[in-house]
């Protein structure tokens, strides 16, 4: 029988830096566009 | 509604169903047996990878266009493009080492499809540079679709570099010529998480080309 692997530490820092890296992106965009309205 | 908000408004949906992703993936999908949980990085990585080769192809196709129709509309288009493709490349070479070392055992491997979508990320950062260094828009806009069309012609090799040569890195399961092998909640997860990486390209584009136009 397959013992499942603990290993969930590694898929918990995927979800955190995906999560900060396209959220971090929408807020520079949001920033910039308010840049250039002014 | 002009562009810009109407790419913020896309941008805040696709991050809350990002959000929506996120439990689907971690409560309502069921863990792979030989992996463990390490596998659920697939639900990001796989439409991360694909959102950044879909920048790629469209930043290669808006060079053809203006190279052929010389409208300045498709050198915008491409640029804003580059930028959203490199963020996704960076969530793909983030999340894709993170998912390695544990099946694996390594972070990285000189492998052909690993190399060939480092290769892909530095096509995106060259293609910023460029645009930075060039002053004249004519030449810019020229030069630029150069190099988005070679990031073009380099997407077929990245896709069979799986079939071509020996890697570690595993062929696709949905995008072959068979039915997608996955059971069918990993598969549901899996692409409603393609959908909404799409999404969050077609919010950022919009914003991103909106503030190119503003220039």
């Amino acid at each position: 029988m397959i013992e499942t692997p603990h290993n969930s530490a590694f898929m918990v820092a995927a979800y955190i830096v995906t999560a900060v890296i396209l959220v971090g992106y929408a807020f520079v965009l949001a920033r910039r566009a308010r840049g250039r309205s002014r | 509604m002009t562009q810009a908000p109407r790419g913020r408004w896309t941008t805040a949906v696709a991050l809350l169903l990002l959000a929506g992703v996120y439990v689907r993936a971690l409560a309502f999908t069921p863990t792979e047996i030989a992996q463990g949980p390490a596998q659920k990085i697939f639900y990001l990585h796989v439409p991360a990878a694909w959102s950044a080769m879909l920048s790629m192809a469209l930043v290669g196709l808006g060079g053809i266009l203006f190279l052929f129709l010389k409208d300045e509309r498709y050198d915008r288009f491409a640029a804003a493009s580059a930028e959203v493709g490199t963020v996704f490349s960076l969530v793909m070479l983030t999340t894709g080492p993170l998912w390695a070392k544990p099946i694996w055992g390594t972070w990285w491997t000189w492998d052909a499809r690993l190399t060939l979508t480092l290769m892909m990320f530095f096509l995106f950062i060259g293609y910023q540079l460029l645009r930075g260094a060039v002053a004249d828009p004519g030449l810019r806009a020229r030069y630029s679709a150069v190099v988005g069309i070679c990031g073009l012609v380099l997407l077929p090799f990245i896709h069979l570099s799986v079939y071509l040569f020996r890697t570690l890195h595993p062929r696709p399961i949905v995008l072959k010529p068979s039915a997608p092998s996955l059971p069918p909640e990993m598969l549901i997860t899996l692409l409603v998480s393609f959908a909404v990486f799409t999404l969050l390209y077609i919010g950022f584009v919009v914003q991103r080309y909106a503030i190119g136009e503003s220039r």
